[in-house]
């Protein structure tokens, strides 16, 4: 019956070419400006750990005078200090902590065969792979000595890799990161995610880092961070100790806690670090204030979602309901046109239910195709945005969800719209019709 | 005139009976003049901030960054002969290192104040928030921008340094940061301190941006007279805007063959530094463009796709109308009274909608308010809009011959 009512269906838009190619245009039109603003924002609110994103949580202490106005909304500042990153980062709970930072270097090989090329580089801990499930390829993380040691190792990424030895093992081999000669003990798959969340500080959207070294090198590297460093009161800062010394917030700090008495724990540990901090006379408050974010709360709060994209995805969706509003005016032109016609299958034995179900599925066509057509639309408008715009480059692409999503939403809204329509010439009595015949 | 009012009751009475049509249409209107007159609005909003006077010469201006690797030379020395090496170039104006890099979305502020740290329990202290850069005698000629009060830097005025605690004595400021700091007087001569350190004012430029145009204070900048070679160091070079092409091919080569362990990045125009910072914001005006372009022309189609639709089913009564006597243009002038009131009530609505909408975005996001000329505008375009896709099809019924009508029935 489906591929009968199809077929009615391909000779009703034969019948009426003009209508239907503006109908299609409308549906195609509303799918493709509404499938390329909510591409975008599917990309940048997709949970990009669904598995983990609970148990992994972003810290931030204020460490500051009461009084002291920070420009977010709870007035905590994104970053933590040296002193409080390494403090925490050497504590015993909980078991999994990663302070980081993002730094760069000139990598070269001190060989005439690879041009130097800057990239930047991520100084944590071991932690840091198992908490963000880095693959290694070949080889492993440094290992617990060598970054208590501050050893001069690092781990790759396999592109990385590939660029500087034109293969992807490359484990035992050196590289030079300015002057400083790195091993290499561990190769790891490329982070293939849209959104670096591990550090939204730095842009949510930016790269991600392709080498990776102990944070322990800090003091001896002299790391200069490649990020914001902001302070909050007025600090003389001569040497690269008293920066270390200060009140300047430059890292970022990430704990795994697997259940909800870890945190529980940890949220008591925080509290008592900061009255101990508060003693040693850092700052002065009437209560401790801290926050502990998982990474959904996380990414909330850093607006991952951009304001912009928000108002485009609310206009496109009003978009789309004019263009329905359009179909519905040009659907109710035709159908009803087609009421002698129905009345003679009507008469001929078809029930309402039937004629309901064929109309609706002519609508529902007219969906599918408006929606395949609006897929080609919004492909369009996605390179657009990443032609304006290559930092959204990432994440202005469909993936299969939306790709399913698009003739979904346009079959649906069709078939909306189609409901009066069809149900005013299911309506019709078949006597009437043929009378006026 | 009168003629047209004394159409409007059959007119009502025929939409009376077709009611569904004229509530999608009014529907679809509404909706139109809410979106365009808010999206108009944001787009007007963007575009002006994106044409904004920088007081810098744009075109001609080239950045990049050196990272020296190599650590068997004198840096200071290093960067004195590069600079020299860049200014030589044919074409080239002026070349500085320079700390910050206006308009490039990256580099330093701090607020500033009229007392030094020490004294700011006993007295009223001012802070300014103000970007802040450093550069030597170069560094005005090389942005391109004028001294209006006092006078530029001398090669005496310039600490060149590797000590973090050396600070300068003196600086140039913008005009927003003069006039903030040491309101209702004159900025020349007078001294604001970084934390202890006191720097006097002794030159004024009228207008130069800070590197973040979104900053709360963008116009307020300080240039410091200040040299500190860095490992990684900013450069900027300003050639003829003809010329700026060819000398960004050469840069790189002149600077290895000078000396090699270091490496060129970011080389980019100041225009492309400053497009790349804004690329969020015009991406948002060209999406609001398509969109509303698409929208008039989905609501146009529709207006148009109801008109012909009406027509179709009205042919015989067309005919009647004209075979009992009615000119062409009354007939054209019904289908142009019925669509203006449908349009009318439509709009009215939209009008409504386009207000609260405005509110809306003004509550939740960070949008300044609606000009409410902008929903005058709008609302006076969909109903241009409206009447011209309504004349096309009216035209061709009014070309209905009389004949239809006695023939069919």
């Amino acid at each position: 019956m489906f591929w009968h009512y199809i077929d009615l269906s391909w000779r009703s838009f034969k019948r009426t070419p003009m209508v239907t190619v503006l109908m299609v245009l409308a549906i195609a039109a509303g799918i493709g400006i509404t499938m390329t603003s909510l591409s975008v924002y599917h990309m940048m609110a997709m949970d990009p750990m669904p598995h983990k994103s609970s148990q992994l949580f972003h810290p931030q202490l204020n460490a500051r005078d009461d009084g002291d106005d920070w420009w977010t909304e709870d007035n905590l500042p994104h970053q933590m200090t040296y002193k409080d990153a390494m403090n925490l980062y050497r504590a015993d709970i909980p078991r999994l902590k990663a302070p980081s930072m993002r730094t760069g270097f000139s990598v070269n090989l001190n060989s005439p065969d690879v041009k130097p090329f800057i990239e930047s580089v991520r100084m944590t801990s071991r932690s840091f792979f198992s908490m963000f499930e880095f693959s290694f390829i070949h080889g492993a993380p440094w290992s617990q000595g060598q970054e208590e040691s501050a050893a001069m190792v690092t781990v790759i990424s396999r592109s990385m890799s590939e660029t500087l030895f034109g293969q992807s093992d490359s484990v035992g081999e050196n590289v030079y990161f300015d002057d400083n000669v790195f091993q290499i003990v561990g190769v790891y798959e490329d982070f293939d995610y849209h959104v670096k969340f591990y550090d939204l500080t730095n842009g949510a959207f930016n790269r991600a880092e392709n080498a990776m070294i102990p944070i322990t090198l800090i003091p001896p590297l002299k790391a200069q961070t490649w990020g914001n460093t902001n302070g909050w009161k007025f600090e003389e800062i001569n040497s690269y100790q008293d920066m270390l010394n200060s009140e300047q917030a430059w890292l970022q700090f990430w704990v795994q806690l697997d259940t909800t008495e870890e945190e529980k724990e940890y949220r008591e540990f925080l509290t008592n670090y900061l009255i101990e901090q508060e003693s040693l006379g850092r700052f002065e408050r009437e209560e401790v204030h801290f926050a502990l974010r998982n990474l959904t709360q996380w990414m909330t709060y850093n607006r991952v979602v951009t304001e912009d994209n928000r108002i485009l995805v609310s206009a496109s969706f009003m978009f789309l309901t004019v263009c329905l509003a359009n179909i519905l005016g040009l659907l109710l032109g035709k159908f009803l046109r087609r009421v002698p016609e129905v009345g003679v299958r009507r008469a001929l034995g078809a029930n309402k239910r039937q004629v309901f179900l064929q109309h609706l599925v002519e609508v529902g066509l007219l969906g599918f195709i408006g929606g395949i057509i609006g897929i080609g639309i919004a492909q369009l408008g996605l390179w657009g945005v990443r032609a304006t715009y290559s930092y959204y480059s990432a994440i202005a692409t469909m993936d299969i969800s939306m790709l399913l999503a698009a003739p979904a939403i346009a079959i649906g809204a069709c078939v909306i719209a189609g409901i009066y329509p069809a149900w005013l010439v299911c309506r019709t009595n078949p006597a009437i019709c043929l009378k006026t015949q | 005139m009168y003629k047209a009012m004394s159409e409007i009751k059959p007119i009502v009475n025929a939409l009376k009976r077709s009611k569904v049509g004229a509530i999608l249409l009014m529907i679809q209107i509404m909706i139109t003049t809410a979106i365009v007159s808010n999206a108009a609005f944001i787009i007007y909003d963007r575009s002006t901030y994106l044409q904004q006077e920088t007081g810098y010469p744009e075109d001609e201006i080239l950045y990049f960054a050196i990272t020296t690797f190599g650590e068997d030379i004198d840096l200071s020395q290093l960067f004195e002969e590069t600079e020299t090496t860049l200014r030589e170039i044919p074409g080239v104006i002026d070349a500085a290192v320079i700390a910050a890099l206006p308009l490039s979305g990256s580099g330093s502020a701090s607020g500033f104040d009229t007392l030094p740290h020490d004294q700011h329990q006993n007295g009223d202290n001012r802070n300014v928030r103000a970007a802040y850069t450093t550069g030597d005698d170069h560094v005005l000629n090389t942005l391109g921008v004028k001294i209006a009060e006092g006078r530029d830097f001398r090669p005496e005025d310039i600490v060149v340094t590797n000590d973090p605690s050396m600070l300068a004595k003196v600086a140039i400021v913008s005009r927003a940061f003069a006039e903030e700091i040491f309101p209702d007087e004159n900025a020349i001569g007078k001294t604001f301190y970084s934390g202890n350190t006191g720097v006097e004012i002794i030159g004024i430029v009228d207008t130069m941006k800070g590197p973040w145009l979104k900053d709360s204070r963008p116009n307020n900048v300080i240039i410091f007279p200040r040299v500190e070679a860095r490992m990684y160091q900013n450069v900027a070079v300003r050639a003829t805007a003809e010329d700026r092409a060819s000398v960004r091919k050469s840069i790189e080569d002149k600077i290895l063959a000078q000396y090699d362990k270091r490496v060129v990045i970011n080389m980019r125009g100041m225009d492309e530094a400053k497009a790349g910072y804004n690329a969020a914001d015009l991406l948002m005006l060209r999406m609001l463009v398509v969109l509303i372009v698409v929208l008039v022309m989905i609501t146009a189609l529709g207006i148009f796709g109801m008109t012909v639709f009406n027509i179709n089913k009205r042919t015989r009564q067309i005919g009647t109308r004209r075979a009992l006597g009615a000119r062409k243009s009354a007939i054209v002038q019904y289908f142009l009274v019925e669509n203006g009131l449908i349009c009318l009530v439509g709009l009215f609505f939209g009008c409504i909608g386009a207000y609260y909408l405005g509110g809306m975005l003004l509550r939740e996001y960070s949008l300044p308010a609606l000009n409410n000329l902008y929903i005058v505008v709008t609302a006076l375009s969909v109903l241009v809009v409206s009447l011209l896709s309504v004349l096309l099809p009216a035209n061709r019924a009014s070309n209905i011959s009389p004949s239809i009508a006695t023939r069919t029935i």
